[in-house]
């Protein structure tokens, strides 16, 4: 299996300008603080000369900035143009490395690079580009701003990578769908060692369970009802532990069994303490059965059954759901269950550390991982945004990444603090696409809302 | 039939029975102890909850070795035991009235994934109007779902017949669960002279546990289990087909399977029990009484009177309602020429009792083979706990006799209408 790498990433919204991150890599390749000299290079807008990046930046009335920098390709034209071999891509870290016995510094590197990301040093008479520090880039950490990030999420992928995929390939999820993403990742880490429950929905609306003698699901798998998913999970558990058999047993279920008509018994399996891995896969309504509403659908958001109404277009207002989501992990974290976590599959490596966790807390306790997961078929959003989708939701506080355990209370595992504003991720999708500016301020307002409530469970938790 | 898939050691002579005063529920408690199994979920409901107060109790005292599941409620009761069962436990739990209401979901799906879950009905009547008193129409709403439905009529019944279902529901030309009917107040809170078989008797009796050879989650053997199935193209029809025929076999299969363990239980333990239909002074009967459950004690008394009177009656009681047994009813109704059939329970669609309405079915296949049709009637009483007495019998005695030569009532007699 191929290798994927780390990579630097750069967000434009939140870049300021300061050039900080330039004086980090002229410090640390040159022992200068010349930001010609930097191979990260911070432009303003519509100013492109190097010289004038200074006055560029101060001038900047746009406050809207570039980078230039090497984006590692992986099909780098900078290598296939290079007369002299001097450029190469290493195997293992990624990083086109350039050689400077072999450079007759003839510059077209320069050309063939669309980013900017390799450039002629003019003190030292080559070019030069970036190498990631060798995967602790100096730049990343001085920028105050967070625009600069290590994307480390490779990672997951050149560990878990080689670990058996126990799902089936072709499973019959939309196209575009993050669950079947989240399915495969989340039972490869848990392993074979495991009974897996999927009430009806979209996961086993794919095909995990399967179809008349058919199954896409490697490990024993079974359809429990709509209603019954923790019970009869708890069933199979307890008498594997009777028998001194270490089987972890795995729930993936929607939010409209678990929130509605499945709160019952998993409200009753969590009060019990019985041991198991629920995972909750929301996405906010019954997107199997053809979208319809669920206690978990945002306020304002259409469903089938939670229609804009005729009068829309006539100028009245338009309706979607008229109440706000049930925060069914909330709800858990009242149970006081051995472990409660919200996750995202925008933040993959943060899933994974939850995962362990939810796992390990699985085997004396009742353990529930609450996954977002955007629907491009019922959130009416093109299919290639799913991650995108995730990614808003998080960065403007409509989710919030925390975890809980009784002892050590709930604890953020990403920031909520400088959210970006929520139109950010309704305007991503068409079930907001009738929002009333009183309704977005509505939802705006239970942003906040939500987002000061959470936070109190937090400071409660540290202050003992 | 084959009961012999379990290895078993010879019969040997039982050991000494202990003698003992107990309620219904207390008797049933005792059998589910005597028949080990792993798992018990409980949630408590009227007339049933002393039955799973005294099951607690057992396995707080040590005196059973299961594990107790105290669910939020009953739909999740039965979940829990449906896990427990494809994962190879022995499972048991009891429920009634509005409690099995709750459980249906889970209900009707147990029969269709094989699964031997032995439940005690503790009868009770319908809501509304509100009650908390004994009745059959819980368990007669849920008589086509493909649980096998045993109704008992005594306390040491309770007792014996529990233990059986185990074996009954677990025996793989069956592998059905079975329901232990017992009255609610009459069976559940009376209290009789019992007699309790002994642990290792009844341990060679069940032989070896073997639940989930057929369907199972177990890492060890992955399987997918409950695919979706159907549907108009495919494989889809015929598997779901064959599926349900099979079913059908098994309930088939049971009626067998019901009286060699029956027989096998006379053989150990010196009780025996008619296992489908059990026939009253019946040979040499003009007509006869039918009845099912606790009931029966005052209508056999009632027959014994009247028979001093001089009429020719006769009872037939059934025990196994589901599968219902028509071979032996049949063999049964041949030997009279009119029949009352009281029930416990109303049959809102025909306007008469359930049981009646079933037994009409095979009074269909017995005209067609003698060519005469035997005029029956339906009597519903005890409704909601009344009391059917002996004077009341008497009435439906009265009332079957006069069919022998009269028309035949289109409407059922409401047996305590004035009470």
């Amino acid at each position: 299996m191929g290798r994927a790498y780390s990579t630097i990433a750069f967000d434009p919204a939140k870049c300021d300008g300061c050039g900080d991150c330039m004086t980090a890599c002229a410090q640390a390749k040159t022992g200068t603080d010349d930001w010609a000299r930097s191979r990260i290079q911070i432009v303003g807008r519509g100013n492109a000369t190097q010289d004038a990046i200074r006055d560029a930046i101060e001038d900047a009335t746009e406050k809207a900035f570039e980078l230039a920098l090497c984006r590692q390709c992986a099909d780098p034209k900078c290598v296939t143009v290079c007369p002299a071999g001097a450029l190469a891509k290493d195997g293992a870290s990624g990083v086109i490395g350039w050689d400077a016995s072999k450079c007759v510094d003839c510059l077209l590197c320069t050309v063939g690079c669309a980013y900017g990301g390799i450039a002629l040093d003019e003190v030292s008479g080559h070019v030069s580009k970036c190498d990631t520090c060798d995967g602790k880039p100096a730049c990343v950490p001085v920028c105050s701003k967070g625009a600069l990030t290590y994307v480390t999420t490779a990672n997951i992928y050149n560990e878990v990578g080689d670990w058996e995929d126990l799902f089936a390939p072709g499973l019959a999820g939309c196209q575009g769908c993050n669950t079947e993403l989240l399915m495969r990742h989340t039972l490869r880490r848990v392993g074979p060692d495991t009974v897996l429950a999927t009430p009806p929905g979209c996961v086993p609306g794919m095909g995990s369970v399967g179809f008349n003698g058919t199954t896409g699901t490697k490990v024993p798998v079974f359809h429990p009802l709509l209603t019954n998913t923790a019970a009869m999970l708890a069933g199979v558990k307890r008498q594997f532990k009777r028998m001194g058999r270490d089987v972890t047993a795995l729930a993936i279920a929607g939010d409209g069994g678990a929130s509605d008509v499945g709160f019952q018994s998993l409200s009753g399996a969590a009060e019990r303490g019985e041991q198991m891995l629920f995972m909750v896969v929301d996405n906010e309504g019954y997107m199997n059965t053809g979208m319809q509403r669920s206690s978990c659908t945002p306020y304002g958001a259409w469903t089938s059954t939670t229609p804009i109404g005729a009068g829309c277009s006539a100028g009245q207002p338009a309706q979607g759901k008229t109440q706000d989501a049930k925060n069914l992990p909330l709800l858990m974290v009242n149970h006081r269950c051995a472990y409660v976590a919200t996750a995202s599959t925008a933040y993959m490596e943060d899933l994974y550390a939850k995962l362990d966790r939810a796992i390990e807390a699985s085997k004396t306790g009742f353990a529930y991982v609450h996954v977002y997961s955007p629907c491009t078929t019922g959130w009416r959003f093109p299919s290639d945004q799913n991650m995108e989708v995730a990614r808003k939701a998080v960065e403007t506080n409509f989710v919030m990444l925390w975890e809980f355990t009784p002892s050590e209370g709930l604890r953020f595992s990403r920031s909520v603090d400088d959210p970006l504003p929520v139109t950010d991720y309704l305007k991503a999708m068409g079930r907001f696409r009738h929002l009333s500016p009183e309704q977005i301020e509505h939802i705006q307002g239970k942003v906040v809302e939500n987002s000061k409530f959470i936070q109190r469970f937090s400071e409660q938790a540290h202050g003992g | 039939m084959s009961t012999t898939t379990l290895e078993k050691p010879a019969v040997s002579a039982p050991k000494k029975q202990k003698v003992m005063l107990c309620e219904g529920n207390e008797a049933a408690a005792l059998a589910v102890a005597l028949a080990r199994p792993d798992m018990v979920a409980v949630y408590p409901i009227t007339p049933q909850s002393s039955l799973v107060e005294h099951v607690a109790s057992l396995i707080a005292d040590g005196k059973m070795d299961a594990d107790i599941v105290d669910a939020e409620g009953e739909h999740s009761v039965l979940s829990v035991l449906q896990g427990g069962a494809l994962a190879g436990a022995r499972t048991y739990t009891a429920t009634c009235g509005p409690g099995l209401a709750f459980m249906f979901e889970p209900y009707f799906r147990t029969s269709g994934m094989r699964l031997p879950i032995v439940m005690s009905i503790v009868t009770r009547d319908g809501i509304t109007p509100q009650c908390v008193w004994g009745g059959h129409q819980d368990a007669m709403t849920v008589r086509e779902v493909g649980w096998v439905q045993i109704y008992c009529e005594t306390v040491q019944e309770v007792l014996d017949t529990t233990v059986m279902a185990f074996r009954i529901a677990e025996d793989h030309d069956v592998m059905l669960p079975v329901n232990i009917c017992l009255d609610g107040n009459y069976l559940s809170y009376g209290t009789a002279r019992i007699e309790l078989p002994d642990q290792s008797d009844v341990d060679a009796f069940m032989g070896t546990k073997d639940v989930n050879w057929h369907v199972a989650l177990d890492p060890l053997k992955p399987m997918a289990v409950d695919p979706l199935t159907g549907g108009a193209g495919g494989k889809g029809p015929a598997t779901f087909v064959r599926y349900r025929k099979s079913q059908c076999r098994g309930m088939q299969n049971a009626l067998g399977v019901i009286e060699a363990v029956h027989a096998e239980w006379a053989e150990r333990f010196g009780r025996s029990y008619a296992p489908l239909v059990e026939e009253y002074r019946l040979d040499d009967a003009d007509f006869a009484i039918m009845t099912l459950g606790s009931m029966t004690g005052a209508a056999k008394d009632a027959v014994d009177e009247a028979r001093e009177a001089g009429k020719k009656v006769g009872l037939i009681k059934i025990k196994t309602f589901s599968p219902f047994p028509v071979e032996a009813l049949m063999r049964a109704l041949s030997k009279v020429r009119a029949l009352g059939v009281v029930d416990r329970s109303v049959g809102f669609r025909w306007n008469c009792g359930p049981m009646y309405q079933e037994v009409l079915g095979v009074l269909y296949r017995l005209a067609r083979e003698s060519g005469t049709v035997l005029p029956a009637m339906s009597f519903i009483g005890g409704l909601a706990g009344a009391d059917i007495t002996i004077p009341h019998f008497h009435r439906v005695i009265d009332a079957t006799e006069r069919l022998l030569d009269g028309p035949a009532p289109t409407e059922p007699v409401w047996l305590n209408e004035n009470d």
